[in-house]
């Protein structure tokens, strides 16, 4: 309780307080955290991400989709799926297998069914195979009908199914007709998690090996600044990519275990850099060489005296690291040699701009992948400045 | 050099040092080659006696600090001996030295750095006295609380992080932890250069009375002589890494006989007037540690140098009473 307290009471967590900018960002990175948490705990799987649920490049709330294109999409579609259930030798288990999104097949006898498709099919007679309200604006009330009929096929959405697929449906489809609301939620995950992993699994290789050099010096410290100056001397970005080629055909490759080991490599070096300069300081305070009289070894006094006043820059290197890691994500599925097989940004701004279709007025999955991006990128930068703001002595 | 002068009474010699060497390589160039040496010790020897305080003075730069840091074997010599209670320590590894260490402790000279930031007072003393096992778990807390109250400090005081204290508060807690192991020996590397006056005075006599208290063996590192001779049984002064004088701090000024011991003296204000004799100002600059001068480390600025100093290093001679003195001209 006192340890909370003194950690409170601190000048910097003072003054990170006192910065109310900060205090918004944090709020925003908090609701991320929740969203993440939210997906992890189940709340939107990897199948929901990937089930159809509705027509291809269904704008969102904000534009109704044209009704030729709501009948050519989505009507026709469920009309055609329940036609082919009814002519299955299995009729019961084939309708109960029907399905569009949300919606599935009223629970009807077969019988039934089949007048109510007769139905629909004599209203769409009346209309041609691709109708065009433009050419025929008098169409429009034919459609109407045949959608009011169609709808008795359905079954009824309970007030929570509604909700879901209002909620699914609010930022559109994407060109498979997938959520694109749902698939931007998921990828809060897969980008917190790896900001995560690699910040954490840097900052502490870093800060251990920087300590370890920096404190023992000799050839550790050769050796250490050797490997660092080697592996920073190579790209970043094509040693990513080799070493996702590395994993193509290996179990992992679906995993995002490459991903993990691509920027472990690589994004410990400027935190190991700046603990090593930190502990060179260190080591010549009087709290260490008073440390050394007393008989502790290395190891004690690297864990208590050296580690422990170099925390605001593992701090520090750790909000810049996850900021890095997230946007090289990013990149990387971009490219298609990052994350595979479930939603991230990257790639949902891959596939909106694949066949020139942003152009063509397809916007809101681009556009919603890089707010989410942009917004918990500049939250944590903003953090970060103020996380640096607070731990130096020379600012108020 | 002459050997160590052998100790006339029967006092046991807690602390020798024999002609302690300590160069500091600088390293460049191609390959990391040693392109220069910094001669921060040149073969000094002295002995403490159990119970004697022994002061050691000298301008910024002269390996006063070196000096204390080699005894407690912050530094390995580069050669030479230090015997600790008739153990040569010069050479032993840290694992060796480990139950050397809860003997010998020390005053380091900068409150604001000697103190973790990250620990509080009872933790910083506690993990001393744990890693030697001083005193049983059980009693650790009582142990604790008589050590705050003894360099004066309250004990509720043990609660907090060190930036919670000003400096003279920190140089009790620093003082504290140097006693928590039972030391016989201190080194007291300028304790007090880094307070105000007032402060000094009350460190300066807490040291006393512990030193009193607990019969002490102390190696007293300061630049100010005053606080030397008020402090200190005997004196070393060094130049450049060398002893030039040692000599029993009783009246100082009648008995100073090096040219530098006097200049320094001459420095130091006198509150009497009549007292107050010519003010030695040494010119020119104290050479590069790099590259000392071949025969006297003094030459350079010595008022009273002769050819024989320029090439010839005096050696530190005996002139009675435990007075040496290394300087051709004096007699």
């Amino acid at each position: 309780m006192n340890r909370i307290k003194q950690m409170i009471n601190t000048r910097e967590a003072k003054k990170l307080w006192r910065n109310k900018l900060a205090l918004v960002a944090l709020a925003i990175i908090m609701l991320y955290l929740l969203a993440a948490l939210f997906v992890m705990a189940g709340g939107i799987s990897r199948v929901t991400c990937d089930t159809v649920i509705g027509p291809n490049k269904m704008p969102g709330f904000y534009r109704q989709d044209t009704p030729e294109k709501r009948y050519e999409n989505s009507t026709k579609k469920f009309l055609t799926k329940v036609k082919r259930a009814l002519a299955a030798e299995d009729v019961e288990g084939a309708l109960s297998e029907v399905s569009l999104g949300p919606f599935t097949v009223v629970n009807k006898s077969p019988a039934e069914l089949e007048m109510l498709v007769a139905e629909v099919d004599a209203l769409a007679g009346e209309l041609n195979e691709s109708p065009n309200l433009d050419i025929d604006p008098s169409l429009l009330p034919k459609i109407a009908d045949l959608e009011a009929a169609e709808a008795q096929l359905k079954a009824p959405l309970t007030a929570w199914q509604q909700f879901v697929y209002d909620v699914s449906i609010l930022l559109g489809t994407d060109a498979q007709g997938r959520s694109i609301f749902l698939r931007g939620i998921y990828s809060i995950k897969i980008a917190i998690q790896i900001g995560l992993v690699t910040a954490i699994f840097a900052v502490s290789l870093g800060a251990f090996l920087g300590a370890a050099a920096g404190y023992f010096g000799g050839w550790v410290d050769h050796v250490v600044v050797w490997i660092y100056t080697t592996f920073s001397s190579i790209p970043n970005l094509v040693l990513l990519v080799v070493l996702a080629y590395a994993f193509t055909n290996s179990a992992a490759k679906d995993t995002l275990l490459p991903v993990y080991i691509a920027f472990g490599a690589t994004f410990w070096i400027g935190t190991c850099r700046v603990i090593r300069g930190e502990t060179l300081k260190l080591k010549e305070m009087e709290y260490v060489h008073a440390a050394q009289t007393a008989g502790f070894g290395p190891v004690h006094i690297l864990l208590r005296y050296i580690l422990p006043n170099t925390a605001h820059l593992m701090l520090i290197n750790f909000s810049l690291l996850l900021i890095a890691a997230i946007k090289s994500e990013v990149i990387l599925s971009y490219l298609g040699f990052g994350v595979k097989n479930q939603p991230s940004w990257g790639i949902m701004i891959r596939d909106a701009g694949n066949n020139g279709d942003v152009v063509g007025g397809f916007f809101w999955e681009i556009g919603f992948a890089t707010a989410l991006m942009f917004v918990l990128v500049l939250a944590f930068n903003i953090l970060s400045d103020a996380l640096q703001d607070a731990f130096d002595p020379k600012h108020v | 050099m002459s050997p160590p002068p052998t100790n006339s009474d029967n006092d046991p010699v807690l602390v020798r040092v024999e002609n302690a060497v300590k160069h500091f390589p600088k390293r460049g160039g191609l390959f990391n080659r040693v392109i220069a040496k910094v001669h921060a010790l040149n073969d000094v020897s002295f002995t403490i006696k159990k119970g004697q305080v022994l002061g050691v003075v000298g301008e910024s730069g002269c390996g006063k600090s070196t000096l204390g840091k080699v005894v407690i074997r912050l530094h390995r010599p580069t050669s030479g001996k230090v015997i600790f209670d008739g153990t040569d320590i010069s050479q032993m590894s840290n694992q060796q030295l480990r139950p050397i260490r809860q003997r010998m402790q020390m005053i380091f000279q900068d409150p604001n750095s000697s103190l973790n930031p990250r620990m509080t007072v009872e933790t910083t003393i506690k993990e001393v006295i744990g890693l030697h096992d001083v005193v049983p778990e059980s009693k650790m807390d009582e142990t604790i609380d008589q050590l705050l109250k003894k360099v004066g400090l309250r004990i509720d005081d043990k609660m907090k992080y060190p930036h919670e204290f000003s400096g003279g508060q920190k140089q009790r807690i620093g003082i504290a932890r140097a006693l928590a192991v039972n030391p016989e020996f201190i080194i007291a590397d300028e304790p007090v250069s880094a307070l105000d006056v007032s402060i000094q005075a009350q460190v300066l006599n807490l040291m006393m009375d512990l030193k009193e208290e607990l019969g002490l063996t102390m190696l007293f590192v300061s630049h100010d002589l005053k606080v030397i001779d008020h402090f200190c049984d005997s004196m070393l002064v060094m130049y450049l890494g060398n002893v030039v004088e040692e000599m029993p701090c009783e009246d100082i000024h009648a008995h100073a006989k090096h040219p530098y011991t006097r200049a320094l003296l001459s420095c130091n204000p006198i509150t009497d007037p009549d007292q107050r004799g010519e003010l030695t100002v040494l010119e020119g600059e104290v050479p590069s540690p790099y590259d000392p001068p071949a025969g006297c480390p003094f030459v350079t600025r010595c008022a009273i140098k002769t050819k024989q100093c320029e090439t010839e290093n005096p050696p530190l001679l005996d002139r009675g009473n435990g007075h040496r003195v290394a300087c051709w001209e004096v007699e």
